[in-house]
């Protein structure tokens, strides 16, 4: 095991990996070829963890396991530590693989399934005990040595899995959606152990997940993809609160969107009609007068009274009203037409509304996300 | 009274195949062993009563080395077999992606064959004037017709021609029930293919690999046609030798005691066999 540090991730040295321009596509036969991951480039920087969230069919797990070996990459390059291994099956990769299945060798006991890789490389029988008890200690599961792993639940699987990639001591710890197959109380417990050892091995760690939950709480940065392409890359709170690509908007928590249209911009500052109200928002995007773009507003940003006077102002009428414990739902159908949705805290005093109820809406202009809305393909 | 009426109607369901096993299994096994402890009188004749005569003549030192030839012939073809079919049954359930329908079928056409034959082909096929000399003295490789039938190896082609596919199908079974993935994760821990094969692979289909040794070795400790046909019928086995005692010698208490110790012989090993597949099975579980 690698000594016990607190580590931050190293952003300044060269990149744990480096995807340069990387696609890959299945069915080469096919025009025009439908990439399954479509020209990514990023870097990830070493003992950080990385995630790349996105819906099933974006490409994530495809990205995961070239970096792994599984799988090569159409066109492009993938470097480890500065070296290019696009062309090496896994098994001359310094990568290990947490797989959403365990993949458990169901015919070795858990304590020969930790020392796979060890044995494989020939580590003195003496050392590989060292190293395989160290590695179960680590997932707490030292007293499951001897049993098989189809004595054991899904949970404790998953940490045996876990153990048999760390004992190698990769410079890499790829996870392919590895909560998948756990219930909600054992995934958060996991989320928290999980992140807590990264950060205690400084190991880099590659994680793929759809859950946005699972991707705020545990990573460094978010690299959010869809269609083979990456949206939009930022540490969790820039990509919750700082979305800048319509899709990162509408996949990570609710958000309202609005369809706008750009009527002029001046430094820094456009000005943009949506649902026939005009709104003063700063950017720094290029929005030329005229373009189209998305205004995206979350339902806990939105009020029902004005707190200033810079505030954007929409009317509408109470369509809906959900109570779900702390807050309450409100669905809103604006005057031109839209639905918005609304989430107010039951303290608040003007929270109850009755259905068919006329109202404004209101949101700080610092919570209104103004959104470009051609695509990045 | 729910319990004792269903139990009724399974019987009733079952009576057919019931009846139809012990007429034809049960009834004729019975009558072998009955006959084994028989005694014989000067014409060939049995003579019903019971007597161990046959089971002492049958140990007899002369008796011996057609056990142990039979059992070497069995062990051999059960070698043969496994090493000739692993590598077929991995090459369908790993490398033939769609194709492996396709193979599975050719594997088992020739058996919608009558065996008889099938074995008379090979005759052809490998006779002094046969295809196989034919060729190689038409094309100049040899001036003189090979010796084939007759032949030890041609024994071997023949019982690896009639088993290749009871081989081959169990160890396909197991091996295309692998989880690909732990392949992928024995990939991923720094194993080469070969080294995958043997630490992942080869282990996992070890309870198909046993399966089909038991397929194997079980028929060919009985097998008659393919040494008499292909060897030339002249190192006795346990096949012909019951059929020669029953016919040439006309001594049926004791070609059925010789029955009745290869039945004995092959259920022991049957027995021995499963308890380690089981045991297997356990392990993979």
């Amino acid at each position: 095991m690698p000594n016990d540090k607190k580590s931050e991730p190293d952003k300044t040295g060269r990149p744990a990996v480096e995807l340069v321009d990387v696609c890959k596509v299945f069915d080469t036969s096919a025009t025009p070829p439908a990439y399954a991951v479509d020209h990514l480039s990023l870097k990830i920087a070493s003992g950080e963890f990385f995630t790349f969230l996105g819906p099933s069919g974006c490409g994530k797990t495809t990205t995961l396991r070239m970096i792994a070996g599984f799988e090569s990459p159409t066109a492009g390059k993938i470097l480890l530590e500065g070296h290019d291994v696009s062309g090496l099956p896994a098994h001359m990769r310094n990568t290990n693989t947490v797989f959403q299945s365990y993949a458990l060798f169901p015919h070795l006991s858990v304590e020969d399934n930790v020392a796979f890789g060890l044995a494989v490389k020939r580590v003195p029988r003496s050392e590989r005990g060292d190293r395989v008890a160290a590695a179960l200690d680590l997932v707490r599961m030292r007293h499951a040595a001897g049993r098989k792993p189809s004595e054991l639940s899904g949970g404790q699987q998953q940490r045996i899995a876990l153990a048999r990639a760390l004992v190698n001591e990769p410079s890499v710890l790829l996870l392919d959606e590895p909560f998948g197959a756990l219930d909600l109380k054992l995934r958060r417990e996991m989320q928290i152990e999980v992140k807590e050892m990264q950060r205690r091995l400084g190991i880099t760690f590659i994680f793929v997940t759809h859950d946005q939950e699972e991707a705020l709480t545990m990573s460094d940065r978010i690299a959010v993809m869809s269609t083979g392409v990456v949206r939009q890359i930022d540490d969790p709170v820039g990509i919750y609160e700082r979305p800048t690509d319509r899709f990162t908007a509408g996949f990570i928590g609710d958000m309202n969107m609005l369809s706008a249209t750009v009527l002029e911009r001046q430094d820094g500052v456009v000005e943009v009609l949506a649902a026939d109200t005009r709104l003063k928002l700063k950017t720094n995007a290029e929005l030329p007068a005229g373009k189209d773009c998305t205004i995206a507003m979350r339902p806990e940003a939105l009020t029902f009274m004005r707190d200033s006077a810079d505030d954007a102002a929409f009317a509408g009428k109470v369509e809906s009203a959900v109570y779900v414990g702390t807050d309450r739902l409100y669905n809103i159908r604006l005057q031109t037409g839209e639905a918005m949705t609304v989430r107010v805290r039951n303290s608040r005093a003007d929270s109850v509304l009755r259905i068919g109820e006329k109202v404004s809406l209101f949101c700080p202009s610092s919570a209104i996300h103004l959104l470009s809305d051609q695509d990045k393909k | 009274m729910r319990n004792r009426r269903q139990n009724v109607i399974t019987l009733l369901l079952l009576a057919p195949s019931l009846v139809m096993a012990i007429l034809l299994l049960a009834i004729p096994l019975l009558v072998v062993i009955a006959y084994s402890f028989a005694g014989r009188d000067s014409y060939g004749g049995v003579v019903t009563g019971f007597t161990l005569e046959s089971y002492v003549e049958l140990f007899q030192p002369a008796y011996l080395p057609i056990f142990v030839n039979s059992l070497k012939i069995a062990a051999m073809s059960t070698a043969v077999c496994v090493l000739i079919g692993y590598p077929i049954a991995y090459f369908i359930a790993f490398r033939a992606g769609k194709h492996s329908g396709l193979l599975l079928a050719l594997l088992l056409i020739p058996f919608w064959i009558d065996f008889m034959i099938r074995m008379s082909s090979w005759m052809v096929l490998m006779g002094r004037n046969g295809t196989i000399n034919g060729a190689l003295t038409g094309a100049g490789i040899i001036d003189e017709p090979i010796r084939m039938i007759g032949t030890y190896p041609a024994v071997m082609v023949g019982m690896l021609y009639a088993f290749l596919p009871t081989t081959v199908l169990p160890i396909y079974a197991a091996l295309s029930g692998i989880n690909r993935r732990l392949l992928e994760a024995a990939d991923d821990l720094g194993a080469g293919p070969v080294e995958a094969f043997w630490r992942v692979t080869f282990p996992l289909s070890l309870p198909g690999v046993m399966a089909a040794m038991l397929f194997v070795f079980v028929p060919a400790m009985g097998v008659y046609a393919i040494p008499v046909l292909l060897g030339g019928g002249k190192s006795i086995i346990l096949g012909n030798l019951i059929v020669q005692l029953f016919l040439d010698f006309r001594n049926i208490p004791l070609g059925a005691a010789v029955s009745v110790v290869m039945l004995v012989l092959s259920s022991v090993i049957i027995v021995f066999y499963m308890r380690m597949l089981r045991r297997l099975e356990e392990a993979h579980a």
